[in-house]
């Protein structure tokens, strides 16, 4: 085994094959960089919906003035049916379930429902009084929204109960479809990257031809033979993998990091620590797929 | 060293095989001359000595190992111990004389010191010993040939396999390389020539193996074309 004689049939192989080389390197970086942010992605999912979920209360609704007849039949929720719901939050049943709760009026709703819609021109066409008074419950454990749904729902002067993560889930769910798309491209652009890199280390057999004729006359292993051309096709997809790296790392810093963090202030979002756990995956990746694809190339110039 | 029995190679997509029930034994430090027309079947025995192909019939044992059972893993090894030369040289264009004999021995793992050693003197022994730094097409073909048997012998072989070496070469030069092949012969190693060239083997008096048709239909030690 030398080495020496090894890396420099790598280096001609590469210099040889210049611009075939070059574009499994950026094949290889475009593609990873997308496997990256796609990876990214899942992990922003996760911690938001780790943030999110947390927060996440269930809104009791009640009836108002403008609710519909068949379910608020006795219109404004009164303060007798207030104080019973009140009860039954704190009753021994639900205590334990429940973290605390508190009580919006139709003042604190309008002033919510403003400043939430500023701007917008619903906001000049909503009164106090057309807005629920709500109780807001927020659980010890929010996956247990149901028990509160089950004991509200019907009760007189309730018109609905609303977990918030219904409207989490949407929003998760569209993302994550995003990100799973997004994954589903990332794997097609690997499979081309590596077909590519097949057909460059192809290429580079067949111009070397009579090389690997004479080695084979003379007795050289296969292992001997193929390994230039697999450290070719390696050395490849390692640059565009490690550029890929970097690239996803500099997105995290300078797009996340330096420019979403200070727009978006309130939500939490992945850092270079995630950026550094991918980066190796990317680069692991890559090594993997160049030499399966370089070695399957090989194999039929081995063939004894 | 060699021992070839009832060997059949038929190969796909013809109809007549091109060896038909073959039997050879080749001693060690024979001198063999393999002669018959164009497709009588001399490539492919050598083809099968070399373990390039393996027969569809028959045994072929060559330095102990049964070619037709040999792990694909174990021929890169067996071939280390044969030499092999061609009609038309193989040699690497971009390398030079030196170059392309110690390629053969870089790629086989031999180290960097026994490679100057080894290279020098094998191109001495073919008369190269001027030329190494010559690239192949700056030779004549005669001298081609020599590197492609510098190459051949550098490793030692035990048997060297030439097919119709001289095919290329003009009498003389012819002469010149088959002097260089005795010489190698003498030294110990076991000589299988496939050859059109009748001078040389009515000049040299080896056993002859005459191929007609995939059969052989003389074996004479001595003998002449």
């Amino acid at each position: 085994m030398r080495a020496g004689f090894v890396f420099k049939e790598v280096g001609q192989g590469l210099r040889r094959n210049l611009s075939m080389v070059t574009s499994v390197v950026l094949v290889t970086f475009l593609s990873l960089t997308f496997v990256g942010l796609a990876g990214l992605l899942q992990l922003q999912i996760g911690q938001m919906k780790n943030y999110w979920y947390d927060r996440a209360q269930v809104a009791i609704y009640l009836c108002s003035g403008v609710s519909p007849q068949d379910i608020c039949p006795q219109g404004e929720t009164s303060a007798d049916l207030k104080l019973a719901i009140e009860e039954k939050l704190n009753s021994a049943t639900l205590a334990s379930y429940v973290d605390k709760f508190y009580f919006e009026n139709h003042e604190q709703a309008y002033k919510n429902f403003q400043e939430q819609f500023e701007g917008n021109s619903v906001a000049k066409y909503v009164s106090a009084k057309q807005l629920n008074e709500t109780y807001w419950v927020k659980l010890n454990d929010a996956t247990q929204s149901q028990i509160i749904t089950e004991s509200f729902n019907g009760m007189p002067g309730v018109e609905e109960v609303r977990d918030q993560r219904s409207y989490l889930d949407q929003i998760f769910s569209i993302l994550n479809a995003a990100s799973l798309a997004s994954i589903g491209i990332a794997v097609l652009m690997l499979f081309s990257a590596g077909l590519l890199i097949s057909t460059t280390i192809r290429l580079s057999a067949f111009s070397r031809r009579r090389e690997l004729g004479i080695m084979r006359l003379v007795g050289a292993s296969n292992f001997y033979i193929q390994l230039p051309f697999i450290l070719e096709g390696v050395v490849a997809a390692a640059i565009g993998s490690v550029l890929a790296g970097a690239a996803v790392v500099a997105i995290v810093q300078y797009f996340v990091q330096g420019y979403l963090v200070a727009r978006l202030p309130f939500t939490n979002f992945v850092g270079i620590s995630e950026a550094l756990v991918i980066a190796p995956g990317l680069v692991g990746a890559a090594i993997l797929l160049a030499s399966l694809a370089s070695g399957f190339a090989i194999r039929r110039y081995l063939r004894i | 060293m060699i021992s070839i029995a009832n060997v059949t190679k038929q190969y796909r997509g013809s109809t007549r095989p091109a060896l038909n029930n073959v039997s050879l034994e080749i001693a060690k430090g024979d001198f063999v001359f393999l002669v018959g027309a164009s497709g009588s079947g001399k490539s492919s025995l050598m083809r099968l000595m070399l373990r390039e192909d393996v027969p569809t019939s028959g045994s072929v044992h060559v330095l102990g190992e049964n070619l037709k059972r040999i792990s694909s893993r174990r021929v890169p090894f067996f071939r280390r111990k044969l030499g092999v030369v061609f009609q038309d040289f193989r040699l690497l264009p971009n390398k030079t004389v030196a170059q392309n004999v110690a390629f053969s021995l870089e790629v086989i793992g031999k180290s960097q010191g026994f490679i100057q050693e080894a290279v020098p003197d094998v191109l001495n022994l073919v008369g190269l010993g001027e030329k190494g730094g010559r690239l192949p097409s700056e030779l004549s073909g005669g001298e081609q040939q020599r590197v492609a048997l510098a190459r051949a012998i550098v490793n030692k072989p035990a048997i060297l396999l030439a097919d119709e070496p001289t095919g290329n070469l003009d009498p003389a030069t012819s002469e010149e390389i088959m002097a260089l092949i005795e010489r190698i012969n003498l030294a110990g190693t076991t000589v299988v020539m496939a050859t059109h060239d009748r001078g040389i083997v009515d000049r040299l008096q080896k056993r002859v193996v005459e191929l007609r048709d995939g059969e052989i239909i003389r074996d004479q030690t001595g003998g002449s074309y």
